[in-house]
């Protein structure tokens, strides 16, 4: 959905149409991931604003080109080695499925880590990275019994020593008060997605365009 | 933060592309990267709308032209 608000407001025509393809390539996947979870017997959460357990990073519009471009390259890439870990695990379902993912991924990768050479955003490296170690998780909790139990290829050393090789040297981050961190919505800090946005996803904001009675 | 689309550093890539293998290459297009990892990932998000079996990309610098439209051949 954040790729899809810079389709028309990127640098270049090129960065244009591969912020609407990177977005639509996202919404695939997230298809692909909820019915594979379906499928696993996870039970549907209401849609409610509460339920949405995105990274506080996407919580609002970015405002300059660098926040999506950290987003492209920090973030993208920890949601790529969730899928890998996934792919590589002993879940068969998924083992088969996410393999088209993370050849789409790969492009993003190559976008992601072009333009932040380009685009120098410590800050909203930082930013983009602290974000995904947090959505990572802590050592000792669920992705590393997950990966113990073989589920997951990689535990949360790995993850994050995987990232860093990625995204190249990036400012230390302050440390993490853990003791806030929510293992459902996976994040520290309280709050979520705008209205405005929540509202499109949810398709509130096509209903108010249908004809009456339809 | 200005970006601009063409500057010293960024070079023009052409597309060639083929649905079967039993076709040749063909040109679909070009785009403008600083580099050859941004030129892919551009090549493949504007041409892939298509389901090609190969998609490459070539700099355009790498073009050796013997002659053009108009010109006769030497």
């Amino acid at each position: 959905m954040r790729y899809a608000e810079w389709c028309i407001a990127a640098p270049t025509l090129e960065a244009d149409i591969a912020a609407a393809a990177m977005g639509l390539d996202d919404i695939g996947h997230s298809r692909v991931l909820y019915g594979s979870l379906r499928e696993l017997g996870t039970p549907d959460v209401p849609d409610e604003p509460g339920s949405y357990a995105n990274v506080a990073y996407l919580d609002r519009p970015w405002s300059d080109w660098t926040e999506f471009v950290a987003a492209n390259a920090v973030l993208d890439s920890g949601f790529t080695l969730m899928i890998e870990a996934l792919a590589g695990g002993n879940v068969e379902v998924l083992r088969s499925r996410l393999k088209k993912m993370l050849q789409e991924e790969r492009y993003h990768a190559m976008h992601g880590r072009s333009w932040l050479r380009e685009s120098r955003a410590p800050t909203a490296v930082e930013h983009a990275r602290r974000d995904a170690i947090v959505w990572i998780g802590p050592e000792g909790a669920d992705v590393d019994d997950l990966h113990r139990k073989g589920i997951l290829s990689m535990g949360v050393q790995d993850f994050r020593r995987r990232l860093d090789e990625q995204v190249g040297a990036v400012p230390e981050s302050a440390s993490i008060d853990w003791k806030a961190w929510d293992p459902i919505r996976r994040r520290i800090n309280p709050g979520g997605i705008d209205e405005l946005t929540l509202n499109m996803l949810q398709g509130l904001a096509e209903k108010r365009y249908m004809p009456a009675g339809a | 933060m200005g970006f601009v689309r063409v500057h010293a550093d960024v070079r023009e890539y052409e597309v060639f592309a083929r649905k079967t293998r039993l076709e040749p290459l063909r040109q679909v297009g070009a785009v403008v990267a600083p580099d050859d990892e941004l030129a892919m990932a551009y090549a493949r998000a504007t041409y892939d709308e298509e389901r090609w079996v190969e998609m490459m990309i070539v700099p355009k610098a790498a073009i050796i032209q013997l002659w053009a439209p108009g010109e006769a051949e030497a």
